[in-house]
């Protein structure tokens, strides 16, 4: 593996992540596992990258004052029993080899309904953009669940007095997900705290990141210590090139209009879902595969 | 004086590895290994060589794709025990053309004799009254998954054969190349040369060699082999410390 592409490869995902206020590992995953890493490793050492990148995007945003950071650990909590939940999950499908089937799935079905919804979202705001019209009033009204339910707690940054509930059941799920699928999970979490924890959107991207570092850094020790597949040089070498990127990515930003960015970030989202689930449907070439990692 | 009736020599071969230990370091892109060898043999029968090299025995784990509801799945995967993590064989003539079926399948060589243990979920059961029968899930597929393990291992760069990888170049010296690929696995290897008249085999030398991991590549293999714990904790400090040292440049620049 040549290790000054890996540098450009962590580069180039970190700049996308520093811009767009995720992790990063929905993109870098797949590429590594095009690139012919084992998806075991690619996911477990892909954990260790995202970490990397975001925390460097999480001081960037909090110098800003945008991260909520009690938001963030509120969320990170439930991340962290996702993230045992997720790792023991993973171990057991590599059991019984349907790892790359879970993989696959997950990006299809996660990535491609995301991708989907964010795609038409941002298209229909760019358009009334051009159509001169003004944009699309935000519905206040904030799901009643959110306040129905017991363990209210007040976050001052968010300006938001909601139960503890959805946000760590919002956080295991991310967890699993970030296992399962060596993604930090924002591409979940953003729209997620957007609208269904009705967040401001000022303070969405930072406390997303920020909740990620926790995760993917709990996923990446369990990983290690549990099925022993994070690969040190690897993500070394990807996330030498992540952080710097990410710096590079939050600067630029500011500078683009946020719905265009947004339908930038859907196309690709949707591009690489469909890729991932591509090989579900398609006759493969050889029928049988090797199965990575000894047996115990 | 009665005179000694000196029995002819056998004919021998002797053989040596150019190394005998390949360190893997972080920027191993693979090494070649010469091999050189003599055959003595006072009749100077015409003779061929065969050489056998197998990596250390490693556990397999392989499944197949079928295809569920238009969806392509893996089945169960099967475990294959001990397929060498390594297997070449090398020749100066096509092999069949060197000896028969029977001492070809005994030595292992060829791939297509190759011996990889059965898969490991057999199951006894009494058969038409007969007890203690041995059978494999695999059943009448088992040859299927023999050839896949074979096809995807020598498509990975670790099997092959090589029909002409052994050349006399001079009176009975022989020298092989040995080409092992930056995957090969971490282990002790062994070379079995032997020396065929007749088709038959007449004198078998081993060899061995390892491959180990060297350097700082080692010092990582073992820490993540023997404290996975310590090694993940370490991997995310060395994560968030780059991710804030970062930070702190963009800063200041």
């Amino acid at each position: 593996m040549n290790a000054l592409l890996l540098v450009v490869l962590g580069g180039l995902v970190g700049f996308i992540s520093g811009m767009f206020g995720i992790g990063g590992g929905f993109l870098m995953t797949p590429v590594l596992v095009f690139m012919g890493i084992p998806p075991v490793v690619a996911v477990a050492s892909e954990a260790n990258h995202v970490a990397a990148s975001s925390v460097s995007s999480v001081i960037a945003y909090s110098k800003k004052r945008a991260v909520d950071f009690r938001m963030g650990a509120v969320l990170a909590t439930g991340g962290a029993i996702g993230s045992f939940a997720g790792v023991e999950v993973f171990r057991w499908l590599r059991l019984i080899g349907q790892a790359d089937l879970a993989v696959s799935v997950s990006y299809l079905l996660f990535l491609g309904v995301i991708g989907g919804l964010m795609l038409t979202e941002s298209l229909g705001a760019i358009l009334r953009r051009r159509r001169g019209e003004p944009p699309k009033p935000r519905r206040d009204r904030r799901p009643l669940l959110l306040y129905a339910l017991p363990f209210k707690v007040r976050f001052p940054r968010s300006r938001l007095y909601i139960s503890v509930i959805p946000p760590v059941l919002l956080g295991v799920f991310v967890g699993v997900l970030s296992a399962v699928m060596g993604v930090g999970g924002g591409f979940i979490l953003v729209p997620a705290m957007i609208y269904l924890l009705r967040m401001p959107a000022p303070v969405v991207v930072g406390t997303s990141l920020f909740q990620i570092v926790i995760t993917t850094s709990l996923t990446s020790v369990l990983q290690a210590g549990r099925n022993q597949t994070v690969d040190i040089v690897l993500a070394t070498l990807l996330l030498v090139g992540g952080v710097v990127g990410a710096q590079l990515g939050a600067r630029m930003s500011g500078r683009f209009r946020a719905e265009e960015l947004r339908a930038l970030l859907a196309l690709l989202v949707l591009l690489v879902g469909l890729r991932m689930g591509a090989d579900l449907f398609l006759k493969p070439e050889e029928a049988f595969v090797l199965m990575t990692g000894t047996p115990r | 004086m009665i005179p000694l009736v000196q029995a002819p020599p056998a004919p021998v071969v002797s053989a040596a590895l150019t190394d005998t230990e390949i360190r893997v370091s972080s920027g191993f892109r693979g090494a070649r290994i010469v091999l050189y060898g003599a055959v003595f043999d006072p009749k100077a029968r015409p003779s061929d060589i065969v050489v056998i090299v197998r990596g250390p025995d490693q556990p397999l784990r392989i499944a197949r794709k079928t295809q569920v509801a238009g969806l392509w799945l893996n089945s169960r995967p099967v475990v294959f025990r001990g397929a060498p993590g390594f297997y070449r064989v090398a020749s100066t003539r096509p092999l069949r053309d060197i000896a028969g079926f029977a001492p070809l399948r005994h030595l292992g060589a060829g791939l297509e004799h190759l011996a990889i243990a059965a898969p490991l979920e057999q199951r006894v059961e009494t058969t038409y009254g007969v007890r203690d029968v041995v059978v494999s899930r695999l059943g009448a597929d088992y040859l299927d998954w023999r050839r896949a393990v074979l096809r995807l291992k020598q498509k990975a760069g670790l099997y092959a054969a090589d029909p002409r990888g052994v050349r006399f170049v001079d009176k009975g010296l022989f020298r092989a190349e040995l080409d092992l690929p930056a995957e090969a696995p971490i282990g002790r290897y062994t070379a079995r040369i032997v020396l065929f008249q007749d088709g038959a085999p007449v004198s078998i030398r081993d060899r061995t060699f390892v491959v180990e991991k060297a350097g700082a590549e080692r010092a990582l293999y073992l820490f993540a082999k023997d404290r996975p714990w310590t090694y993940g904790l370490v991997s995310v400090i060395v994560a968030l410390g780059a991710g804030w040292a970062a930070s702190v440049a963009f800063r200041r620049s």
